[in-house]
């Protein structure tokens, strides 16, 4: 059986950094030109987490944010207009990091064919096994000189 | 005027309201509702004059809201401010009835600019 899928704009970078920096500029910074392009080696990030959404069809899309604790912490903030002393929650860090995913996801979901529906966002301490599912890219950015990953996957499940 | 406006993440239930004021409607008294049935019982018990609703939502989506809502009869104006704006899913949204869809991200300037012309 063929699967009817085109992953082509999905092998360059650049549509996924113009959907982050569209939701950046215009729902966390009010600005452009606080996300660029990680340059160097993939970082390591400190306490990370992971959120994801899953888009169905023919095969199974995930698009993971990938991001240290503190950094969420920063999103969130900047989202819910925090003041930056505020202790930030478990349930807003995931609420907040879990829309991010969720509008980079439906606007990936906009540059497959035959998409399906768009799962709610999982957020997770632990990075899901996912050795066995073909990554699609996996690319990095910075925020306030943090590191700030995005990645698809083309699950096999 | 009242208003609904439906999604299940507080986070962005408070992004649009903050944006709908930014775009010069302060004036509305909003009403959050937390999922798609959460919005048909207060959307019932309420009259509001406009719905603002996402698309992907548990226990009952935006697109079922709005089919239930007319289903029984309810033509409250009804918009959608969802995460997906493919083609494909704004002529479901038109056919269903909805006025328009804003994709998210989104700024005060599109929602104006996208609201004005219905919602005066």
């Amino acid at each position: 059986m063929t699967i009817p899928a085109t992953w082509e704009p999905l092998h360059d970078a650049d549509p996924v950094l113009t959907i982050a920096q569209d939701l950046f500029s215009t729902m966390i910074d009010g600005e452009p030109g606080h996300l660029y392009p990680w340059v160097g080696e993939r970082p390591s990030l400190e306490d990370p987490r992971f959120t994801w959404v899953d888009v169905a069809g023919p095969v199974v899309t995930r698009v993971m944010l990938m991001a240290g604790r503190v950094t969420g912490e920063h999103l969130t903030r900047s989202l819910l207009e925090m003041d930056e002393s505020e202790p930030v929650s478990d349930a807003d860090f995931a609420d907040a990091i879990g829309e991010m995913a969720n509008v980079v996801g439906g606007n990936v979901k906009s540059l497959v064919t035959n998409p399906g529906a768009l799962t709610l966002p999982v957020v997770t301490h632990e990075e899901p096994d996912m050795s066995k599912d073909f990554c699609l890219l996996e690319t990095y950015f910075g925020w306030r000189g943090a590191p700030l990953g995005v990645g698809l996957w083309a699950l096999t499940r | 005027m009242k208003v609904v406006v439906a999604d299940d993440s507080r986070v962005m239930r408070q992004i649009v309201i903050r944006t709908l004021r930014q775009a010069g409607y302060d004036w509305w008294e909003i009403e959050e509702a937390s999922d798609g049935a959460d919005a048909l019982e207060k959307i019932r018990a309420s009259e509001p004059d406009f719905v603002l609703s996402d698309w992907n939502m548990p226990e009952m989506t935006g697109i079922e809201l709005l089919d239930a809502l007319r289903k029984e009869g309810n033509e409250t104006p009804f918009a959608f401010v969802t995460s997906e704006g493919s083609p494909a899913m704004r002529h479901q949204a038109e056919r269903a009835g909805a006025l328009f869809l804003i994709a998210k991200p989104f700024t005060a300037d599109v929602f104006r600019e996208t609201i004005e012309p219905f919602i005066g």
